[in-house]
Formats: structure tokens, C-alpha cells, sequence
């Protein structure tokens, strides 16, 4: 069973306030190390500088979207196996699946239950204690 | 400032909201307590409305994902990114604001606990903020020009009715089984 304060948490998304609602979300499940970023184009470097466990990744943003993130982050070979997941609009199926072949690790529906963000990231990680 | 015979009128309801991209189209919606948002690009000319019901679930607060699109949190970023995918640029919308009266006593003041979450919503992601009409204790009907953005607002007698947010259920079955 991980310890969720053991897991370091990138969080990407475009808007503050979202940012700031999984950032809660997050600590309210115990993650202690939560950091973010508002774009992509921010983040990449960020991983790449200081790693991270986890990647939580908006799919829809300017500059860079959550795939080409995504597609980046895989093809880095020191930072290529972080786990990732997405967050996505309700229509943009093919969105997850285009993630999937990607090697995206799961991937979250908005708008989203707090709850559904722990089921899907225990979904990868276990249990989270 | 009252419209004259719009050629298409598209009215929303609470947990929705439409965006338009061709003139002569008018969104519109009553209020109570709820909020709606307009937001306008000068530029694309993507104009869109929302209408929520409430700023933001309590923290540790439980609710169903289907209800989730009718807190404006969830409803602003919505409305957002369908703009942007229409070609709205999120450095150049700008807001205007209706709603939030605290139509029922029994309820507080709900309705001004609204409108404080869409400014600061709006400050938080640095979009500037027009005309804003909201408090008091009556209803409100928004008619908003998108294209053009421009809205008018005006006060009703009646209030819409309000649909509680409902406890969690089973969900749609709108996931990917990609994963397991």
C-alpha cells in the first residue's frame, strides 16, 4: 500500500482555479508534494529538472496539449516512465484513446468527483494509505 | 436595451451552457439564485453563457460527477474550453456577470455566496469583468447577444425553478475501458 505523502505530484492544467481544486483534492488524500504549473510548455521542463511520481495533465490547453505533453514526457529517456494520467473533456473520446496508444497510465473525465480522481489513480498505484 | 426580433434564440438552463459564433443569435436564461457568465472574444467573436447553480462544493463534500457541470467551478472551465475550441483566445475574453439573488430567505444568501465565487473566479483567472448585475432579491432574465457581447438584463417577477444537487449515483458509463 504506497504512501500517498510519498508520492510527488505534477499538476497541469491552464486554469488556476482547477489547479487549485486538484491541488486540495490531492492533499485531502494525503499527497503532501504538489506542485503545478499552468501550461505544458512550463511543466516539461519542471519534470525534467526535478522528478516527479505523478503527472497530472489537462488534456485541452493552449501551446502544448495534454498529448503532445504526454507524447513528449514518453519520449524523454529519463523521465519517460512517470506515471500519467489525463484529464479530459466528456466528448473527447478519441482523446483517451489516442492517449492510450501514447502510453497513458489512465485518465479522468471532467468535470470529476474527487473520488474519481482516487479510484483512478489507485487504479495504477494501489491503494493509497 | 431590448433586442429586436433575433433570426435564432438558444435558451439555457441550470448545469448547461452554449456558445455562439454567427451574429443575430441570442442566448438566454432565467435566474434566481444561479449565476450566469457571458464571456466574449472582441476578436474570434465567440461569445458564451453559462448558468450555475453554485461556486464550489465543500471541501470533502460528496457529488455525483454528473452534477459536478452545475458548480460554476466546473461550469466556467466548460464554457472556456468550448470557446477556445470554437477559436476564442482565453487572454482576450472578457465577463459579464447576472444573477445571484437570494430569492428565498429559507436558502440565506446563497446568491450573493455566488456572485462572490464568479468574481473571484474571474480575478483568479484574470478575466476582466464588464457589466455585472446581481443581489437583491429578485429573478433576472439574461438575453446575451453573443457574437456582438452584448447582454441585457433584465428583472422578472418569478423565479425559475431550482433542482437540488442530488446525491451521488452509478456513473453514466461515459468512461473508455481502456484501463483497469
Amino acid at each position: 500500500m504506497p504512501a500517498a505523502a510519498a508520492i510527488k505530484v505534477m499538476v497541469v492544467d491552464d486554469q488556476t482555479s482547477m489547479r487549485a481544486m486538484i491541488r486540495r483534492t490531492l492533499q485531502d488524500l494525503g499527497f503532501r508534494d504538489v506542485r503545478d504549473k499552468p501550461s505544458a510548455l512550463e511543466a516539461l521542463p519542471a519534470v525534467q529538472n526535478d522528478r516527479v511520481h505523478l503527472i497530472i495533465s489537462d488534456y485541452n490547453m493552449p501551446d502544448m496539449d495534454g498529448l503532445e505533453f504526454l507524447k513528449a514526457v514518453r519520449a524523454d529517456p529519463v523521465i519517460g516512465k512517470t506515471v500519467f494520467i489525463m484529464l479530459t473533456g466528456s466528448s473527447e473520446k478519441s482523446v483517451v484513446q489516442k492517449a492510450a496508444e501514447l502510453g497513458v497510465n489512465n485518465y479522468v473525465v471532467k468535470p470529476f468527483a474527487p473520488a474519481a480522481l482516487k479510484e483512478k489513480i489507485e487504479r495504477v498505484f494501489g491503494e493509497l494509505s | 436595451m431590448a433586442f429586436m426580433q433575433p433570426a435564432k434564440r438558444v435558451a439555457i438552463i441550470q448545469g448547461e451552457h452554449a456558445v455562439v459564433t454567427q451574429p443575430d443569435t441570442v442566448i438566454t436564461t432565467l435566474l434566481g439564485s444561479c449565476i450566469a457568465v457571458c464571456l466574449h472574444d472582441p476578436v474570434s467573436h465567440v461569445g458564451g453563457m453559462n448558468h450555475f447553480l453554485l461556486g464550489e462544493p465543500g471541501r470533502g463534500q460528496t457529488v455525483a460527477a454528473a452534477d459536478m457541470n452545475r458548480y460554476g467551478l466546473h461550469a466556467m472551465e466548460l464554457l472556456i474550453n468550448a470557446m477556445m475550441q470554437r477559436g476564442a483566445s482565453r487572454l482576450r475574453l472578457t465577463a459579464q456577470i447576472f444573477g445571484g439573488g437570494n430569492i428565498q430567505a429559507a436558502f440565506g444568501p446563497i446568491g450573493t455566496k455566488n456572485a462572490e465565487f464568479a468574481l473571484r473566479f474571474l480575478k483568479t483567472e484574470g478575466i476582466p469583468v464588464g457589466q455585472t448585475n446581481v443581489g437583491g432579491t429578485q429573478a433576472r432574465k439574461v438575453e446575451f447577444r453573443a457574437w456582438e457581447g452584448v447582454a441585457s438584463c433584465t428583472l422578472v417577477a418569478q423565479a425559475p425553478p431550482v433542482r437540488a444537487v442530488i446525491p451521488p449515483r452509478p456513473p453514466a458509463g461515459n468512461d473508455v475501458e481502456l484501463f483497469g
